[in-house]
């Protein structure tokens, strides 16, 4: 038996009695991070296949959401610096061994790609808006010209943003929950898994509809076997591991991990796509806020829990 | 930094010095006492010891920072230099050793060894003013200082080192 106590009250604000550090802003923006980088990472590649008349929700839509969502994302990571004057300080220096570096020079490059694919669509998708301004002309005679360079700058961007929320978290063995190599892959299948969902809502042909449905599913699948993975890297683990797997089997954090992520936002959406792929009626709003409220929720179990986690000594 | 857990006796002299002389501000502290009980009645173990930032060999919080203002200077201590840092956690989130906090001026704050002490040759504040004299500082670079010393011929362990930090506080045991 081992007990230990702070003779001298430590009594760090947001470290004692547990850490506390990032707080829900860095939940939603990790989401939001992830559904932008699906949503771009599908437009980019269903572009460069050729398939923009066939796929106008993937292409032309769904990006709309992602300006809005990266929008979202550095407002809540902003939100939650707490030496915000000098946040300029990220883009001083690219630092290959910080993922938060990384994550900000990606966010910083793909923000304005994010900006103009979705301004070059604009008119096509809102014919009623009209540009009487010669700027705003030539940024999207710029912008439709350049669409082929921005959807191969996407395809990289929009991989490396994705897999950034989850390598940002798993980067630090300090927190047991965390460091785990799968969260990468984790995250980012999660973020595409969220996208679809969103494309399959607003998906406007047959042929979209039905694609979309099919890659929902597989990327549910391919969720829960990474999630499932995910649990057997603690079970293998060392102690700390072992410690940290407690919340989410039996602890605090069970019913949001394995309630609403894994059965409300996995396998529940998983039967209602199945049912969807085989031309049942069911509405689909359903399945796509049940996947998107169970992406939103992994982002919070991940950075709650994992902050209740550490080393033992 | 070599720490005696045999000769300490919890009295917090070296966490009221560092508050005082780093002008730490109230309700914070940038190295605290512990106190582990091991065992079961009668067989029952006490160990007291001072703790602070590791300044590690393998720093996962120099690594982590996103702007380089966690970094090393040459002797191995791991500073902050305030005005390049954005208060982003990281660094929080990635000690072991929970060893830094959010100064309420935004930026993050932890030990420095007293660095501004060392550069006028005097020991760190903590270390001066242990009553038990139970803290060390030196050079573990030079085989005849007290530290080394003290390594080649006393048992020791380091805090969490299955971290993979290459934490550079030793304690006695």
């Amino acid at each position: 038996m081992q007990e230990e106590l702070f003779v001298s009250g430590r009594d760090l604000p947001n470290i004692d009695p547990y850490l506390s550090v990032w707080h829900w802003p860095i939940s939603v923006d990790l989401f939001f991070g992830g559904l932008a980088a699906g949503l771009l990472f599908f437009a980019a590649l269903f572009y460069l296949l050729g398939k923009e008349k066939e796929m106008p929700a993937a292409v032309k839509l769904g990006p709309i959401v992602a300006p809005i969502g990266i929008t979202i994302a550095l407002i809540c990571l902003f939100y939650d610096l707490t030496h915000k004057l000098y946040f300029w300080k990220l883009y001083l220096t690219f630092r290959i061994e910080s993922p938060m570096s990384f994550g900000s020079w990606v966010l910083l490059f793909i923000t304005p790609i994010s900006f103009l694919w979705v301004f070059s669509y604009l008119r096509e998708i809102f014919p009623s808006i009209n540009f009487n301004n010669r700027l705003l002309i030539s940024i999207e005679s710029f912008a439709i010209n350049k669409r082929r360079i921005m959807a191969i700058l996407l395809i990289p961007l929009s991989i490396s943003l994705g897999i950034y929320t989850g390598i940002l978290l798993s980067a630090f063995n300090a927190r047991p929950l965390w460091n785990n190599a799968i969260l990468g892959p984790l995250f980012l299948t999660s973020g595409l898994t969220t996208a679809s969902a969103i494309v399959v809502y607003l998906a406007k042909t047959t042929i979209e509809l039905k694609l979309f449905n099919k890659i929902l599913l597989g990327l549910l699948i391919t969720q829960l076997f990474l999630m499932t993975h995910m649990i057997l890297g603690y079970f293998a683990g060392s102690e700390v591991q072992l410690e940290a797997l407690k919340l989410i089997t039996g602890g605090e954090f069970t019913f949001l991990f394995f309630g609403v992520v894994i059965i409300l936002g996995l396998i529940v959406p998983s039967i209602f796509i199945v049912f969807k792929i085989y031309n049942y009626k069911i509405p689909l709003i359903i399945p796509v806020l049940l996947i998107l409220l169970g992406g939103l929720a992994f982002r919070f179990v991940m950075v709650d829990a994992g902050q209740l986690t550490r080393y033992l000594y | 930094m070599v720490i005696d857990t045999l000769k300490c006796v919890g009295c917090s002299d070296c966490v009221v010095a560092c508050q005082t002389e780093n002008d730490v501000p109230i309700g914070y502290c940038r190295d605290w006492i512990t106190e582990t009980v091991n065992g079961e009645y009668p067989n029952v173990e006490l160990e007291l010891k001072s703790e602070r930032c590791n300044h590690c060999e393998n720093a996962p919080c120099v690594r982590c920072c996103p702007t380089g203002a966690s970094h090393k200077i040459e002797g191995g201590i791991v500073l902050v230099t305030y005005n390049d840092c954005i208060g982003c956690g990281a660094c929080i989130e990635s000690c072991p050793y929970d060893a830094r906090f959010q100064h309420p001026d935004g930026y993050i704050d932890k030990c420095t060894f007293c660095h501004h002490r060392l550069e006028k040759g005097q020991q760190p504040a903590c270390v001066d003013v242990c009553p038990t004299k139970c803290m060390y500082f030196g050079d573990l670079d030079n085989p005849y200082s007290v530290v080394s010393k003290l390594l080649k011929t006393r048992n020791y362990k380091l805090l969490a080192p299955e971290a993979g930090t290459k934490p550079h506080v030793y304690y006695l045991i």
